[in-house]
């Protein structure tokens, strides 16, 4: 009967497991249809079906943005479980990621822009007037370099949030417990994967999906800013955009290491 | 064969330890004999866990951990034994805190000899029940085998800690403060399994109470500022120490 249970619960988890392979496989696909797709010959298409063109970009970005949280989760587990606790490396990324997360998720709009421009065609053909053989629109249309743009956007804005919220779940899985299983002669891929993983399972997964969320809001926004932007004076506005973005990405990158610095302190003196 | 019996299961020579720039432990040196209970004594902070996590390589997680000396586990020295994980299964440890998986009772005993290779469900059965009863927790959980641990008592959960170490069938069982967080009938238990336990094991107890010690041990230790003042029989540690501290110690006038 016993042994009953543990098989079932087993098969469970096994499920429970297979998840980030679902996702990682629904993340794959879309993006390599897409990069066989843009190829020159259809640089200039822009689909009439406006639904089904913001559907597929959807569908884009939210492979990218998982695509994007794995990877912050690999990252997460090599600094964390891997990594020796004061190596260079490890100090490199973590002060990295510190500034990437502390940067205010508009300012990334300066990466996003290629989002932007891509989402320009589309409107365009909502307004009903589609661009003539007009060349100034066609860099505007999505190709692979936009396409590029936009998959690095969501991973500079992914990968950093979903990695510091990965460490500090991994983290909340307290020493007594590692130690306990360890000291039964277990395995750091044991520990890992029977222990530490289910217990920060849920953790991840919402860190994750924070960092996704911000991401999305970002796009949003910037489509938005576009379409204000583009009804009305370009020049002061711009001006000030960028004054804007400038101060905060200062004030940002500048309290960030504020913090590094107060940090490394209180661990030196503790 | 009878020498053999004689030649000690640890040896540890001249071990140093520091964690960062501060050193804990200095020159430490002696030996563990076979089916004996050789306890560790002394005051909160005096470096009794750091020097038992030793024997089992735990402090390898440790940050800023360093040791320089020799530990020989049967003859071979512990740091040049390529595998900790295959030494942690000869070596096991119970700590002052129960901490169990948040599993059923089955399988938190179940686990150790799962990792160590153990498949059938029979045979886990086996080891399960073999394990319980040394523990004398097999009639308390017999009918609650699936549920969790968590409504068992606290000693009723140390009981537990120490039926999943056995489980992984080990040489020798560290105790780091069983009885930390224990009543005092709990504790009696403890003990008295303790002392059980010599029949089949080696046993290294490190407590902070020195009565426990006389109780329970056969050899002790008594460290103290970073040094092991005092290594011996219980006896003659407790009744005609030679250190003058020792002497302090055991009769509660010092730590
Ligand atoms: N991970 C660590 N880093 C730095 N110092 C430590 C660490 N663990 C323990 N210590 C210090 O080492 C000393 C001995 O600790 P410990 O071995 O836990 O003593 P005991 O178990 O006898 O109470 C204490 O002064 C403690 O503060
Ligand atoms: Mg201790």
């Amino acid at each position: 009967m016993n042994a009953m249970t543990t098989r079932a619960e087993r098969k469970q988890k096994f499920v429970l497991q297979g998840i980030p392979f679902i996702i990682f496989g629904i993340a794959a696909i879309p993006i390599w249809k897409a990069l066989k797709k843009t190829d020159a010959a259809d640089m200039q298409v822009v689909s009439p079906n406006v639904l089904s063109m913001l559907l597929n970009d959807l569908y884009i970005l939210l492979s990218v943005s998982c695509l994007a949280i794995l990877l912050g989760i690999v990252c997460a587990f090599y600094l964390e479980e891997w990594l020796p606790k004061n190596n260079w490396a490890r100090r490199l990324i973590e002060s990295h990621v510190a500034i990437l997360t502390s940067i205010p998720s508009t300012l990334y709009g300066i990466l996003a822009i290629s989002i932007f421009f891509s989402y320009a065609g589309t409107l365009k053909v909502i307004d009903g007037a589609p661009p003539a053989q007009n060349t100034e629109s066609i860099p505007f249309q999505r190709n692979t370099t936009l396409f590029c743009g936009e998959v690095l956007t969501f991973i500079f804005m992914v990968t950093p949030v979903t990695i510091k919220t990965t460490q500090e779940a991994l983290r909340s899985v307290a020493t007594p417990v590692r130690e306990a299983v360890f000291a039964l002669g277990a395995s750091q891929w044991q520990v890992l994967r029977q222990h530490v993983v289910p217990i920060a399972f849920i953790r991840i997964l919402a860190g994750g999906c924070r960092a996704m969320s911000r991401a999305f809001a970002t796009a949003a926004l910037l489509i938005g800013i576009y379409i204000w932007y583009d009804t009305t004076d370009a020049g002061g506005m711009s001006g000030r955009f960028i004054l804007f973005l400038a101060v905060s990405l200062f004030l940002s990158v500048f309290s960030s290491s504020l913090t590094e610095v107060y940090d490394s302190d209180l661990t030196q003196r503790s | 064969m009878l020498t053999e019996e004689k030649q000690p299961i640890l040896s540890i020579r001249d071990l140093n330890i520091w964690y960062g720039d501060k050193q804990i432990l200095r020159d430490l040196s002696f030996e563990v004999q076979q089916r004996q209970v050789t306890a560790f004594i002394g005051p909160t902070n005096c470096g009794k866990s750091t020097l038992v996590r030793c024997i089992n390589r735990l402090n390898d997680f440790t940050p800023n951990f360093r040791s320089i000396g020799e530990i020989l586990f049967k003859g071979s020295h512990l740091h040049e034994a390529s595998d900790a994980t295959a030494l942690r299964k000869q070596i096991g440890m119970v700590f002052r805190k129960p901490t169990l998986f948040r599993c059923s009772i089955y399988e938190n005993v179940a686990y150790g000899a799962q990792i160590a290779g153990v498949n059938q469900s029979e045979h886990l059965d086996i080891i399960v029940e073999k394990n319980l009863q040394k523990t004398g927790l097999w009639d308390e959980v017999e009918d609650i085998l699936d549920e969790t641990p968590e409504q068992l008592s606290t000693g009723q959960q140390q009981l537990l800690c120490i039926a999943r170490a056995l489980a992984v069938d080990p040489e020798v069982l560290i105790f780091d403060e069983p009885c930390g967080e224990l009543d005092p009938i709990e504790t009696v238990k403890i003990e008295t399994l303790v002392r059980d336990l010599t029949n089949e094991y080696t046993l290294i107890f490190a407590t902070n109470k020195r009565r426990q010690a006389a109780r329970v041990s056969d050899v002790a230790g008594f460290l103290y500022g970073g040094e092991l003042i005092e290594f011996g029989a219980t006896e003659k540690i407790f009744t005609n120490p030679q250190d003058n501290r020792t002497e302090q110690y055991v009769t509660g006038r010092l730590g």
